[in-house]
């Protein structure tokens, strides 16, 4: 039987995640549990960029993932791929690895008082979105739909933590 | 939503190639990709991507040239230049050559995603564009024009020659003959179909705001000019300009607009600034200009600049042919309109409609049949819908010979070509009423 693994790689609020994992279940209809791993990521980390690159990481956590698995690697640290400045997260269609960076999330990055509550909120989508993505669900264009596309924290305030019908109907057929 | 899209992606690395390709294919593009613009050319060769993001720096051709090939296979596809080493001049060169935009990597997800929307709008719109321009095409053709005399028939002809020309063109006819319609269909087949048909309707407009409709005029150029107006001649800039009724024009009028007519230069009403507009005349009348010349009533300069080429537009009267399929087309028209099961012309319905005179020429049949559709019902169009009784009853001929041939024929009708029923209505014997039907060639209508 499958599960969805949450694997903390360098991420200091552990018991943040510990609280969604009954949501993360809930929403893919798979057991999701808390993974620990010991992984170096200092070989990610690109001293010009001073980030950490999100497809070499996925590339190494891919011998982890059991056959129908899915890995969710959270971690504090900044995250790139090649061709953008940063990403909140990346996973590649059907693939068994996604990953979530919390390091732009938080309200303080952009001058304001931090709230756990909204980074909580914020971790929770970025994770169902890229668990999605993982399952095979390309990006949706209703609003509020979790699989909208967003590429700042403000537009992802706007949409919930919930698939749309048609993504919904879609990920139950994508996951028989 | 973007399920019609394709992206090709042209860059030497592949963790960039990688990246993008997962980045489009999340937002629901098709992907494809290139190590370089080699391997790229073959591509677009054999396939019409829309967006091509092309890196700067690729080994073998750089991506300057590479963009300036695909614009020649393809000037409308939208190429976007990335590079890492930003410089002016690439940039201004990419621009150049009608690159869509120059972007710097790395980009934020933000921005990539913008230009990738608005390439898409674009590209929405210049494919909107090309079906406007397609059903522009499509409103008025010379074909679409209904008759089948050769009166119609020759008329067409001189508007498919004239159409490719800019010459003017005078539309002479009879009041309801269709001029502004032929009007029109010169206009859609020229070069000039793309800007509109700018239509003035001179016997409309008073003769003291006939100069400011036609030259536009300037804030505070008379009382109650609160704000400057464009006049028909700017607004007929690239297109033409069809003035209708001509012949109602005041020889004040007639003066100006024979100068502006030459010169195609023109000042608004109460300003200085001269405008230039490059348009085509298409006039049309219903009165003899050539008469109105002769009684001084038109001028003669004004007259020879308007008539280069000449329509003239018969009355229906004179075009019987046509009265069959235009009433056919009408009924087709009204029926489905009006959602009306009407389909067929009955045979007395018909003879009435080609008897008639038509003094309002096809405007008067169309109104005809519209009202015919409105009250009657069922699938045939009957008589007694059109208010063409009278002309159904009052016989058209003259000598008594044509008044029994008629006779004859709708006696024949009425008792379905029986003979002796006929015979001995007429009040004459068989061999008399064989013998009629022989001398006046009367058929039976099948």
């Amino acid at each position: 039987m499958s599960v969805i693994r949450i694997l903390p790689l360098q991420f200091s609020r552990v018991e943040t995640l510990a609280k969604m994992l009954s949501v993360i279940s809930n929403r893919f209809g798979i057991e999701t549990i808390l993974g620990v791993q010991r992984f170096d990521l200092t070989p990610f980390f690109d001293p010009v960029r001073s980030q950490y690159n999100a497809n070499e990481m996925i590339q190494k956590l891919v011998p982890l993932a059991h056959e129908d698995d899915k890995i969710v690697g959270i971690t504090d640290l900044d995250l790139f791929i090649p061709v953008l400045s940063y990403i909140f997260g990346q996973a590649y269609l059907g693939g068994s690895i996604a990953l979530v960076s919390g390091h732009r999330l938080e309200n303080a990055r952009y001058g304001l008082v931090n709230d756990p509550e909204i980074f909580h909120a914020r971790l929770l989508k970025c994770i169902i979105h890229e668990l999605g993505h993982a399952y095979g669900l390309k990006h949706c264009f209703l609003p509020g739909c979790v699989m909208v596309s967003t590429t700042y924290v403000e537009e992802m305030d706007q949409k919930s933590d919930v698939f749309c019908r048609k993504c919904q109907v879609e990920l139950q057929q994508l996951q028989m | 939503m973007n399920n019609n899209l394709s992206i090709l992606i042209v860059d030497d690395e592949l963790s960039v190639r990688d990246s993008l390709s997962n980045w489009f294919i999340e937002d629901g593009y098709s992907v494809d990709t290139a190590e370089d613009a080699k391997v790229a050319l073959k591509k677009i060769e054999a396939f019409n991507f829309h967006i091509i993001l092309v890196d700067i720096k690729l080994p073998g051709m750089d991506g300057l040239e590479l963009n300036r090939r695909i614009k020649s296979i393809n000037e409308e596809t939208v190429v976007i230049v990335m590079t890492a080493f930003a410089s002016v001049d690439s940039a201004v060169q990419a621009l150049k050559d009608g690159a869509y935009d120059y972007v710097c990597k790395p980009f934020d997800p933000d921005a990539v995603t913008h230009i990738i929307r608005n390439a898409s709008k674009t590209i929405q719109l210049s494919n909107e564009n090309l079906s406007l321009q397609d059903r522009i095409k499509n409103l008025v053709n010379v074909e679409d024009i209904i008759g089948k005399s050769d009166a119609i028939l020759n008329v067409l002809e001189q508007v498919r020659v004239v159409a490719e020309t800019d010459s003017t063109v005078i539309i002479h006819g009879d009041s309801g003959t269709g001029k502004e319609l032929i009007a029109k269909a010169i206009h859609m087949n020229s070069s000039r179909r793309f800007f509109p048909m700018v239509t003035v309707h001179c016997g409309a407009i008073a003769e003291n705001l006939m100069e400011s409709e036609l030259f536009g005029h300037e804030r505070g150029a008379f009382t109650g000019a609160q704000y400057a107006r464009k006049g028909k001649f700017e607004m007929a800039d690239g297109a033409t300009l069809f003035l209708d009724e001509i012949s109602t024009i005041s020889m004040k009028m007639q003066i100006e607009l024979l100068r502006v007519l030459e010169s195609k230069r023109f000042t608004r009403v109460g300003g200085n600034r001269e405008f230039q507009s490059d348009f085509r005349v298409i006039c049309a009348t219903n009165r003899d200009l050539k008469a109105m010349v002769n009684a001084g009533e038109f001028r003669e300069d004004l007259f020879y600049r308007l008539n280069v080429f000449s329509i003239i537009i018969p009355p229906l009267r004179e075009r019987i042919e046509d009265i069959k399929v235009l009433s056919e087309h009408f009924v087709k028209f009204y029926a489905d309109q009006m959602n009306k099961p009407t389909k067929y012309i009955d045979k007395r319905a018909a003879k009435a409609l080609k008897n008639y005179h038509y003094p309002g020429n096809v405007r008067e049949l169309e109104n005809l049949i519209e009202r015919a559709i409105v009250i009657g019902n069922g699938d045939t169009l009957r008589l007694r819908d059109l208010p063409l009784e009278h002309v159904a009853a009052k016989p058209t001929w003259e000598s008594i010979q044509e008044m029994e041939l008629h006779h004859i024929k709708s006696i024949l009708e009425k008792y379905d070509w029986n003979i002796s029923q006929s015979a001995k209505a007429l009040g004459v014997d068989r061999v008399t009423l064989y013998s009629k039907i022989k001398k006046y060639k009367i058929e039976k209508v099948k």
